[in-house]
């Protein structure tokens, strides 16, 4: 098998049992938490009888394990069960608010990469003077303030006093766009519909930005650790003694080791946007995951909480693999040190 | 002299420090003739490496550095003090090898790219699939006969020995005419530096390169150099050919240099003094014929 094909069957098997893992830990704490999740769906107006009916109907008189059973049993057919917060199958749910929230996530990191990375290398190479000084300034206020604290400065500043984004929402409502893939970015392009899709990039623009901010400075200040040590280093010495161009250098030669430590916490940051994400989609009024998680939570909505980490905790997962493959891509030293078993 | 390939004249370097201002070099005068290989001897810290890198202009830009003095390349001068003329000459009139040649090729790329890069800055924009014939050729010249595998590897996948004729082959790859040697090999064992050692003698002597050999094992610089210079604390103390070195030494730095290289028969370590006052002594120079007249 190649160095690469082993590695992805490894990460995999290793994610699965992750998986299963988190499923049994966040299945015994939603049922451990205290308040009867029937009566809490019922209301104060249900009688006993109507609740333990559904007591009944949700195995909730069985023993945690036979529980577990049933879960097991259901979701082998891709079935998470009804959330009795939506009164709705909860893979539904998931189906119409992962999207967004992916979205946003995504836009997110694409702006922590390609405006974070950049930062850093700029910082490295004119180390100690005024841009420098003034780049490491700004990325630590990124990262010292909270995504939600910058959410609302950002709000308050680009649209309200200087109304230039929306406040709220994922599109305006003029638009009536055509659900394929629930990315409204993607989907508004399928439309072909430019209008539209301005408009949500538009709309995700300030979110994402505020979203981005703390991993923006985080891969700013790595980037240009990194650098800085790597540009000490005989190899790039021999770089220079050959006359290879600064530019190359800093974009290629140095750049390319530099990657490979600020990647693995790029991609941790990237996986904990997820959890972030939450503040963020209530201040801009976006209807992701997050927003929906904390409402099952509150309502003791078993199913519905289940569901909803497996799937977070599902592209934590994928992230990191993901990661794990870029990291050995770059780094020849680790994809040929995958020794056959 | 139409005929010098490198003149350093009146050199110094100082180091600005915070609240005082070290010197490193003092005065340095050392000459390079064409096909020339010219020996550097000092102990460690003694200011070879700096020498080489402010002739290629990689010490210039290094905070608090003050360069004085000219360099000067066939005839041109190079600004010693800024550095900004050297640039273009390097990789392609002046190239270096240096310590230790694992370290000094990028990890994360394959030898092929390397070559391809450094043979770019020979010929610009030269096709990688010409940059891979032309390097495989170079790495027959230092004796590697699987170059297909080695132009495939990653530096940390082949021996020490192997990366240093790699690294030989790369700066002898645009034709150099001034090749700067920084202590080449000496983190290899003996049998492996003697081996490449003798590989880049016997290449820059067929390309009539010449040779800026820094070094402090004066056992292989008696076999390689065809003149010396010996450096003490930033200063040369003394100069002259091999032969008048070796045979007629005149400084007590040197003499000490000498006693100080184990001998296999001997049982006991070298018996030196300690004495550095005695190294202050000014230089000695001895007046030689001037090697290729």
């Amino acid at each position: 098998m190649p160095p690469i094909l082993r590695l992805i069957v490894q990460r995999i098997s290793l994610a699965l049992v992750v998986l299963i893992g988190v499923s049994m830990l966040i299945f015994a704490i939603a049922r451990v938490i205290p308040g009867d999740p029937a009566r809490i769906a019922l209301g104060p107006n249900a009688t006993v009888e109507q609740v333990e009916i559904l007591r009944e109907t949700l195995h909730l008189n069985d023993p945690i394990y036979v529980q577990y059973g049933y879960f097991v049993r259901d979701i082998s057919q891709g079935d998470l069960g009804v959330s009795l917060y939506t009164n709705r199958p909860v893979t539904i749910d998931i189906a119409q608010f992962l999207p967004a929230t992916l979205e946003l996530v995504i836009v997110a990191g694409i702006m922590m990469i390609c405006i974070g990375l950049p930062l850093g290398m700029i910082s490295a190479r004119y180390k100690g003077q005024f841009i420098d000084n003034l780049l490491r300034v700004v990325s630590l206020l990124g990262v010292s303030a909270p995504s939600f604290v910058w959410a609302v400065i950002l709000m308050l500043l680009f649209a309200y006093f200087l109304p230039i984004f929306p406040v709220a929402g994922r599109i305006e409502d003029i638009y009536v766009i055509k659900a394929v893939t629930g990315f409204l970015l993607i989907d508004t392009l399928i439309d072909g519909n430019i209008d539209a899709f301005f408009n949500a990039s538009w709309h995700i623009f300030l979110p994402a930005f505020a979203l981005a901010l703390s991993g923006i400075g985080q891969a700013a200040r790595l980037t240009r650790a990194n650098m800085i040590e790597t540009y000490n280093k005989p190899y790039i010495e021999m770089m220079r003694a050959y006359g290879v161009s600064q530019f190359r250098i800093a974009s290629r030669y140095a750049f390319k080791p530099s990657l490979i430590p600020s990647l693995t916490i790029i991609g941790l940051d990237f996986a904990a946007m997820l959890g972030n994400a939450f503040l963020v989609e209530a201040v801009f009024a976006w209807p992701g995951l997050s927003r929906y998680g904390v409402a099952v939570i509150l309502r003791k909505d078993l199913n519905a909480i289940v569901g909803t980490v497996l799937v977070i905790s599902l592209t934590f997962v994928l992230v990191n693999i993901i990661v794990d493959l870029l990291i050995a891509f770059l780094n020849p030293r680790i994809r040929y040190s995958q020794r056959p078993k | 002299m139409s005929d010098s390939i490198l003149d350093i004249q009146n050199l110094s370097l100082s180091f600005q420090g915070l609240t005082e201002t070290v010197d490193v070099l003092d005065n340095i005068n050392l000459s390079i003739n064409r096909g020339e290989r010219v020996a550097l001897v000092g102990a460690s810290g003694s200011g070879k490496s700096v020498i080489a890198r402010i002739i290629l202009g990689l010490l210039q830009s290094q905070k608090g550095a003050i360069v004085k003095g000219s360099v000067r390349f066939r005839g041109i001068e190079l600004e010693a003090a800024t550095g900004n003329q050297i640039e273009s000459l390097r990789g392609r009139e002046i190239s270096m090898i240096f310590q230790d040649p694992t370290s000094s090729m990028n990890p994360v790329y394959k030898i092929g790219t390397i070559f391809h890069e450094i043979l770019n800055r020979g010929t610009h924009n030269i096709s990688k699939k010409l940059a891979l014939i032309k390097a495989s050729k170079l790495l027959e010249e230092v004796s590697i006969t699987e170059f297909k595998r080695v132009l495939e590897s990653y530096p940390f996948q082949l021996s020490g020995g192997m990366n240093q004729r790699v690294m030989i082959a790369l700066a002898l790859a645009n034709k150099p005419a001034l090749l700067i040697a920084d202590e080449p090999g000496t983190a290899l064992d003996v049998t492996v530096q003697a081996q490449t050692l003798k590989l880049m003698h016997n290449l820059v002597k067929k390309n009539n390169t010449a040779v800026l050999f820094i070094s402090h094992n004066l056992g292989v610089v008696r076999q390689f150099a065809d003149r010396v210079y010996v450096i003490y604390k930033g200063r040369i103390v003394e100069s002259g050919s091999t032969s008048s070195i070796f045979e007629n030494t005149k400084h007590p730095y040197t003499k000490a240099l000498m006693n100080a290289v184990p001998k296999i028969t001997s049982k006991s370590f070298f018996d030196a003094s300690d004495d550095s006052s005695l190294f202050k002594q000014p230089a000695f120079h001895h007046k030689d014929r001037e090697i290729g007249q």
